[in-house]
């Protein structure tokens, strides 16, 4: 060996024991920081095995004191753990004996309860899980259970724990709620009369009455307010009426208003309106009935109308029948004048056919004004309205024995004071004479009588005008009081009289009739009915 | 005694013109046709009438037109006005009262009873003291 080669050599040794002792020294950290390293591992370790330990043990006293039932189950349903309330709760022990609680869904909740599994399974929890279960006991529960997946160091879900909570109760009670709801619902929107639940005049609820009455639907109404649906000048008396009940002093009204439909139109509507209260008195909801009387309006308006057209077409057939009977007056008037001048201006000149002829003119013209005179008491004894006031009668009889014309030989007597009945003294005072001064002028005896009696019936009064004049054939007594059927020889006898009288006995509910024996006398009856002879019977 | 007699019908006026003649004191007596005219008279500046005898039925100013304006005015509303008609409407008896009127006379049918009712009313009247303005 030479020395180079020696050197070479010596050189390579020298390398690999640096190398070495570098090498040596990598490890020796390396060594060092494994060391430390697991060290630190086991003290980690060491914490969380206290930690776990800790938790669980807080966890078995959380399980413990939970009040619900509580049970921890495994994928195939078998319960793993349940505690006491559990165990209370379904009547089962799952350390005594298996349980399955698939076994204890009821039969209508198999597909729900499979659905919701797999739920669970995939999501990892199940929350509101309510159904139908049956307990040991065969009694049958609602419950509700909230569960999550219990997994393994892997990840892989092993179990599944749940809070069971018994909702028998509230389940019973809100399907009695519901079908009570039900019920109220079905006469709700069965109502005829439109139904409205306002607070405040906001619209809360409708019924199918009201939305048809108005055209809206029930969600356009929840948009709307009392006031949107109502006519302007209506709103005044019904926020008066409001107003009140919200003070308190009314719980209940009713108004009759108009409310505006959807297409514009206006109906009547009769309201209802309570207040509901809540247990402080406080006012939570006005509750309005609504019922439509448009028609109703209608009939009334229209027979306003038509009174009010009546009235009008009386006070001028009234007015007309005077003014007729003025101007047919006027000229009668003249000519009895003339006639009257001509006997008085040329007595001298005039023979006795010509005073004959002009005396026959006069008697003419008078019964012309008679007729004229009867014809315009028969128009007003039927047009005019009823006034009635408190009338005596026998101040009435003694009125027309000032007024007609009675023979010496004739008396009026009124044996039993007559009533005071109410009645319109104008057409009473027409119905008497007319019968009085046909009797008083028709009686041949040498002592005249006419009597007027009354009798007060149940339902009317009876009067009777007596005498013991020249009496009228059986075959005459219903003519008599058709209009211009005159019986009576007289020439002024006009044959109205006796019409009028049928016509105010008419009006007063009453009846009119004769018993006569010709060559005896005659009794003329009528009657009142009382009905008719009151304050209220003002327009016919 | 001054009388303003108002009415439209000719023979009428020739009834009261009949009756008057036949008193012992003659009345003078003022024609008109109907309210206007009667008005024009009385606002002529002429003396005024002790009485008005006033028809209620008439062309232009009816009667109770007629006395509506002479109730309105201060100075004429003072003269009594008697009316004189045919009409036996008591519709028109209570307006004519309501308004103001010193009598309601109907005229009858035969010319002796006319007679006898006029003579009483200006007999009446002529007796009276009346205010006249």
């Amino acid at each position: 060996m030479d020395n180079k080669e020696v050197t070479l050599l010596k050189k390579a040794l020298e390398r690999q024991k640096k190398a070495r002792f570098q090498a040596e020294k990598i490890l020796e950290k390396k060594s060092k920081e494994l060391y430390d390293a697991t060290h630190h591992l086991k003290e980690v370790n060491d914490r969380l095995e206290n930690l776990l330990s800790e938790k669980t043990s807080e966890l078995d006293g959380v399980f413990i004191n939970i009040v619900d039932p509580y049970v921890v189950m495994d994928l195939q349903f078998n319960v793993i753990k349940m505690n006491g309330s559990a165990k209370e709760f379904l009547g089962y022990d799952s350390e005594k004996e298996s349980l399955n609680l698939s076994s204890l869904v009821h039969p209508d909740y198999m597909e729900y309860t499979a659905e919701s599994i797999q739920t669970l399974i995939t999501v990892g929890t199940l929350k509101n899980y309510r159904a139908k279960i049956i307990l040991k006991d065969a009694e049958e529960k609602f419950i509700q259970i909230n569960s999550s997946l219990i997994y393994d160091k892997n990840g892989k879900p092993i179990a599944a724990q749940g809070i069971i909570r018994d909702i028998t109760q509230e389940t019973e009670i809100k399907h009695l709620l519901a079908e009570q709801k039900k019920e109220l619902n079905i006469i709700v929107e069965n109502s005829p009369m439109g139904i409205v639940l306002t607070i405040g005049g906001k619209i809360i609820k409708t019924n199918k009455a009201f939305t048809e009455l108005l055209g809206y639907s029930e969600a356009e109404f929840k948009t709307l307010n009392v006031k949107d649906i109502s006519l302007p000048e209506d709103m005044d008396a019904s926020k008066e009426l409001m107003d009140q009940m919200n003070s308190g002093k009314l719980d209940h009204f009713s108004l009759v208003k108009r409310y505006i439909r959807k297409d514009g139109t206006s109906l009547w509507a009769k309201n209802s309106v309570s207040a509901v209260k809540n247990a402080k008195g406080e006012i939570e909801y006005q509750v309005a009935m609504i019922e439509d009387i448009t028609k109703q309006k209608l009939l009334e308006k229209q027979k306003e109308q038509l009174l009010k057209e009546l009235e009008n077409s009386n006070k001028g057939l009234q007015e007309y029948a005077h003014i007729v009977s003025h101007d047919l007056k006027s000229p009668l008037r003249s000519i009895s004048a003339l006639a009257s001048w001509i006997q008085e201006d040329y007595k001298d000149i005039l023979d006795e056919a010509g005073n004959k002829n002009l005396q026959l003119m006069q008697e003419k013209i008078g019964s012309m004004d008679s007729l004229i005179h009867g014809i315009l008491e028969y128009s007003t004894a039927n047009s005019s309205a009823l006034d009635n006031t408190e009338v005596d009668l026998n101040q009435v009889i003694k009125e027309i024995r000032e007024s007609i014309f009675i023979p010496d030989h004739v008396q009026l007597v009124i044996p039993q004071a007559l009533p005071k009945i109410l009645c319109d003294k104008i057409k009473i005072h027409q119905l008497f004479q007319n019968i009085i001064s046909n009797a008083v002028v028709h009686i041949d005896k040498k002592k005249g009588l006419v009597e007027v009696l009354s009798q007060e019936n149940n339902t009317n009064w009876q009067f009777t005008i007596k005498d013991n004049g020249v009496g009228i054939p059986k075959k005459y007594h219903k003519k008599i009081f058709e209009i211009f059927q005159s019986i009576g020889e007289s020439e002024r006898s006009t044959g109205i009289g006796l019409s009028i009288v049928k016509k105010i006995v008419d009006r007063y509910g009453g009846e009119v009739w004769v018993e006569s024996e010709p060559g005896m006398g005659t009794e003329f009856h009528f009657t009142l009915d009382k009905k008719s002879c009151s304050v209220q019977q003002e327009i016919e | 005694m001054k009388i303003l007699f108002i009415e439209d019908d000719a023979i009428e006026t020739m009834k009261l013109q009949r009756t008057v003649a036949k008193l012992p004191v003659k009345p003078a007596i003022v024609e008109a046709k109907n309210g206007e005219e009667a008005l024009h008279i009385l606002k002529s500046g002429d003396d005024l009438p002790d009485v008005i005898l006033l028809d209620l039925n008439m062309p232009k100013m009816s009667g109770i037109e007629f006395l509506t304006v002479l109730k309105a005015d201060d100075v004429l509303k003072y003269l009594p006005t008697v009316i004189l008609t045919t009409s036996e409407n008591r519709a028109d008896l209570l307006e004519c009262y309501r308004i103001g009127i010193a009598g309601y006379v109907i005229k009858p049918l035969k010319y002796e009873d006319y007679e006898s009712k006029i003579q009483k009313v200006l007999a009446y009247w002529s007796i009276n003291e009346v205010v006249k303005g």
